[in-house]
């Protein structure tokens, strides 16, 4: 195990490295002068290289690339182009918390709703509930996330309009509080940004349990005598849900993809909200930032899986 | 004269296709007493594993449906009974091992787990710790060494002749009187395929276990068994005691049969006779008796009539056959 | 055994785009733990082709391409998409000069009178026709800067179209060529495909691509505005969206041929070929290369499907074409301004996307159908 854990290590020191670097040369090599933007009308020599030198910008790329590495162990982000004196992580630590809880709640309700649903189909494969579960699943899935939240928009529109209710299209409330008003900001983001990855769940434990009733020791269970429940929810079960552990980094990729076009569409001021405003406004350091942050935190993510992965199924040994 | 233990009356099983309906099993009949073992012998697709699963009644519906027959077992109807009571008979009256050994088993859980299972299910108010017990015990009763200690042990831990052996104590833990094991050396290697049909033998003398040993080997049975059904395209066609099946057979195909079998005291260069043709399509009407396109001593009453079980006058030998040897 | 190793399909073209990570392709099929290695793909083996119909029997016997073909021909959900793409192509394509010689004399009360090869234009704003409903003059209504939404949108499909072309001539020539020599030869190339796959997956969905494009964007612009036809109107970021996407999915293909080609490389055929002389060069072109069509045109087809989307999305969020340009992206974010007065404006890109994106997933599905036949469960 601890070799395994070892190696993986390795493998995603490499990974982190090949990300932030990249990261980096982009940033590098982009256009426009961040310091010259800054002074404005304000521009004079002498400031201008103080500044530079302040940023750092003058040394070469190499010791830039490892001061970025550096400062990024130390948590350090540097200061933001755009507002100055702010730092980065504190411009991040805004974010964060709001991005967090709609990732949170999105990510409970795809495994609570979608795993589920994905049983149940399992269970009546081929009968109308099947069909009309997977048809519905098709949809949400197929969907981007931006189309099925505009479409969710325009119908809010329509029931403000039409009931004169003032159900808010756009904003979230305060961070992890959950009064009424809050609930009636953050309800629509977060079923929409689940909607498609409750979808993927649910098709991709159907298919697994079908493959996993198919097997020769679900019939063996059942010659034992083993009431149904039995059979299914624990001979059954057990092996079906490990593949879905396969897949977590994939539902984290999508989630953090996802959350971008959520935050723009609902205005709602997360960390992928701040990195597009960013972009708009060449604040190179936030979106290194962002980007690192999120890869790291992916590929760590994925990790943990496989680690939980092999915990699961006896089968696998670490080597 | 003892109580039939299985009675099996004119059970049919069908398959409900796409293509059609495929007549797996077509009215077949037959009986067995407590502590005998009954070999059913045919190629692949002649119904024996569809006898085997209809009788547990695992046949999986739909397709399949067992469409008409009885099927007693201790005086009990098994095709009348609940779900439920079903579930409570399986596993404790009677049991099934299966061929593929390697699959069988789930592979998540360790195997002294999957035999405490069942003798929790079955035995009310045991305790973990007694099942646990029991299941040990099981595993010394099936010869796996250092019983204890490999009980903790995963499926993926074990060879296939074991992982078999497993699954005999599985099906015996509860002691059932009647014992399915279909095909359960095929997908072994010879060596281990002899010590596992020893084991079943053993163990079914002991507890008096009943036994219903499907395969497509005759060389198998020979050792086992005490009566054999020989099985064509859903119909039995042959039904005798051991010895007069292999000393005088009297169905076409049961000769065809031992004929292909190679001897070890067979004269050298003497050719393997297998038996031309093919077997029928059951999903199509037969009409005569179902033998009939490879039949050596086919006539023309063969393909009109469909000939039933007839005691050939030896004892308790039966065949269905117009023109038996 | 990182996780991507067990199931590559997963992490297939879908990760680097927003939500549907994979198209609708039979989960099941995915679920499948292969080592890059696409199964059941029949190959080009003489003569050996499982036949799964009962058709009967045919006195001319059939390239296994012709019976896969003909199979795709059967399954309806397919055929309805293939027609649909060529309508959309058609109505990119042909759409526009046929709509800019219909309709009369329009007295605009900014520009004078202007022909509907104006009006009819995506670029054109006729500022006092803002936010219009559907007419007969303006069929599908108007924006909020007064600009035909028809026109507009067929010009979206147009670019939607184009970068799809674009990225997957990227992803095929890059995947295949490095896949192919990773596969075949192993060795350092293997090795560097599979450090710098892990790196572009480390990018979770579109980050790569909007960093780059967010990062390059404006530069671009002005960069590419030079090149005729694409340059112009603020389409010059075509080029860097399409390698942006291009860049994101092409380790994918790259790993599914890579598998195909070990698997390939095995075979008997290409044992015979080498046994026979042949150079290394002649069996990956005359051999390897062919068989691993099946797998690369039920990949990009899917794959067009998410770059669609994701082109859609990098214009959702200003990273794409720009205005005056127009693509569907862009037209969706426009037209979320005006959810309130005129939804259509919003609703009508959106539904066309969904279905443009539906109609490669579907087909892409039948392909896959089509190439390795199974029964259903």
């Amino acid at each position: 195990m601890v070799q395994f854990l070892i190696k993986r290590f390795i493998g995603l020191i490499f990974v982190v490295v090949g990300v932030t670097f990249i990261t980096f040369i982009l940033g590098y090599f982009a256009p426009g002068d961040p310091i010259r933007d800054l002074l404005g009308t304000h521009y004079n020599l002498q400031t201008y290289l103080a500044l530079k030198h302040a940023y750092g910008l003058d040394l070469p790329w190499y010791t830039q690339y490892l001061r970025f590495l550096g400062n990024l162990f130390r948590f350090q982000f540097g200061y933001s182009f755009q507002y100055q004196n702010r730092s980065v992580a504190s411009i991040l630590a805004e974010g964060v918390p709001v991005s967090a809880e709609l990732a949170f709640w999105a990510l409970i309700i795809q495994v609570g709703v979608g795993v589920p649903l994905g049983i149940v189909s399992a269970l009546r494969a081929n009968t109308w509930i099947d069909t009309v579960n997977m048809g519905v699943m098709l949809v949400f899935f197929a969907l981007p996330v931006f189309v099925l939240a505009v479409f969710v928009q325009v119908f809010i529109v329509w029931i403000d309009q039409h009931t004169g209710a003032s159900w808010p299209v756009s904003q979230w409330g305060n961070a992890w509080q959950y009064t009424p008003t809050d609930i009636s900001y953050k309800l629509a983001p977060i079923l929409v940004f689940a909607a498609g990855g409750a979808a993927f769940f649910a098709r991709l434990t159907r298919a697994s349990m079908l493959e996993v009733l198919r097997q020769d020791y679900v019939r063996t269970a059942r010659a034992k005598g083993l009431t149904e429940r039995a059979v299914i929810y624990r001979h059954a079960l057990r092996n079906g849900l490990i593949p879905l552990l396969t897949v977590v980094g994939l539902a984290l990729g999508t989630l953090v993809t996802g959350a971008f076009f959520i935050e723009n569409v609902f205005n709602i001021p997360g960390i992928g909200y701040e990195t597009i405003i960013s972009i708009g406004t060449r604040d190179y350091p936030v979106i290194q930032a962002t980007v690192v942050l999120l890869a790291v935190g992916v590929v760590v993510g994925n990790l943990l899986a496989d680690i939980f992965y092999s915990l699961a199924d006896p089968r696998i040994k670490i080597q | 004269m003892a109580e039939n233990l299985l009675e099996v009356n004119n059970l049919k099983t069908y398959f409900f296709t796409r293509s059609g309906v495929v007549k797996a099993v077509d009215d077949i009949s037959f009986v067995m007493k407590p502590g005998e073992t009954l070999g059913v012998v045919g190629e692949s697709g002649c119904g024996k594993s569809v006898t085997a699963l209809s009788v547990m009644r695992l046949v999986t519906t739909p397709p399949g449906k067992i469409v008409g027959g009885e099927i007693v077992l201790s005086g009990e109807n098994i095709l009348e009974k609940s779900k439920d009571e079903l579930t409570d008979i399986r596993g404790s009256k009677m049991s099934m091992i299966f061929q593929d050994p390697m699959s069988s088993l789930n592979p998540v859980f360790n195997i002294g787990f999957q035999i405490a299972e069942t003798v929790k299910r079955h035995r009310k108010g045991i305790s973990n710790d007694q099942a646990w017990k029991r299941a040990v015990e099981m595993l010394d009763l099936v010869r796996i060494s250092d019983a204890k200690r490999r009980a903790k042990n995963f499926p993926h831990e074990f060879s296939g002749g074991m992982r078999q052996r497993v699954m005999i104590a599985i099906a015996l833990a509860c002691n059932p009187q009647l014992l399915i094991a279909d095909e359960p050396t095929t997908a072994l290697d010879v060596t281990i395929q002899a010590q596992v049909l020893e084991l079943i033998n053993g163990l079914s003398k002991e507890f008096g276990t009943a036994v219903m040993l499907i395969t497509h080997d005759l060389g198998v049975v020979a050792g086992t068994c005490k009566y054999v059904n020989v099985m064509y395209a859903g119909h039995i066609v042959e039904s005798a005691p051991v010895k007069q099946i292999f000393e005088s057979p009297a169905h076409p195909y049961t000769v065809g049969l031992l004929a292909s079998i190679p001897r070890l005291d067979g004269n050298r260069g003497e050719k393997l006779t297998p038996i031309s043709g093919q077997p029928p399509d059951l999903g199509k009407e037969i009409i005569g008796c179902p033998y009939a396109p490879r039949c050596p001593r086919v006539q023309a009453r063969c393909r009109e009539e469909r000939p039933t079980l007839q005691s050939t006058g030896h004892g308790d030998q039966v065949v269905a056959c117009f023109y038996p040897y | 055994m990182d996780t991507k190793d067990k199931n590559p399909e997963l992490s297939s073209p879908g990760v680097m785009f927003p939500d549907s990570s994979i198209t609708p392709l039979e989960v099941d099929e995915l679920m499948r733990p292969i080592d890059g290695v696409m199964r059941g793909i029949p190959l080009a083996e003489p003569g050996v082709e499982p036949d799964i119909e009962k058709a009967p029997l045919r006195k001319k016997s059939q390239t296994p391409l012709q019976e896969s073909l003909r199979r795709l021909g059967r399954d309806k959900r397919a055929m309805a998409s293939v027609g649909l793409i060529i309508f959309f192509i058609l109505l990119a394509i042909v759409g526009p000069p046929i709509y800019q010689h219909i309709g009369g004399l329009y007295q605009s009360p900014i520009n004078g009178p202007v022909g509907p090869s104006v009006y009819h234009s995506p670029f054109h704003q006729e500022l006092t026709n803002q936010d219009l409903s559907f007419s007969s003059m303006y069929w599908l209504g108007t924006d909020d800067l007064g600009r035909d939404l028809l026109a507009r949108l067929m010009q979206g499909i147009l670019i939607s179209l184009t970068v799809a072309l674009l990225v997957e001539i990227v992803d095929v020539g890059l995947g295949v060529l490095v896949g192919v020599l990773a596969g075949y030869y192993g060795g350092w190339i293997d090795q560097v495909l599979a450090r710098v796959t892990d790196i572009i997956f480390a990018f979770p969905g579109l980050l790569f691509a909007i960093m780059l494009t967010g990062i390059f964007g404006t530069e671009a612009d002005v960069v590419f505005a030079p090149i005729p036809l694409i340059g112009a109107n603020g389409d010059a970021r075509l080029i860097l969206v399409s390698l942006a996407l291009a860049l994101t999915v092409w380790p994918l293909m790259a790993r599914f041929v890579r598998g195909q080609t070990l698997s390939l490389k095995e075979q008997q055929f290409v044992e015979a070929a080498r046994t026979s002389g042949s150079s290394n060069a002649k069996i990956i072109f005359r051999h390897i290369v062919p068989n691993v069509f099946s797998i690369v045109i039920v990949a990009s087809t899917l794959n067009i499907s998410n770059t669609i989307i994701g082109e859609a999305g990098l214009s959702l969020l200003g990273l794409g074409v720009q205005t005056p340009g127009s693509s569907i992206g862009l037209m969706i974010a426009q037209g979320e301004n005006n959810i309130t007065g005129f939804p259509w404006e919003v609703l009508l890109p959106t539904i066309v996307l969904t279905i443009i994106v539906l109609s490669f997933s579907f087909l892409g599905d039948g392909l896959n159908d089509a190439f390795n036949p199974r029964s259903k469960d």
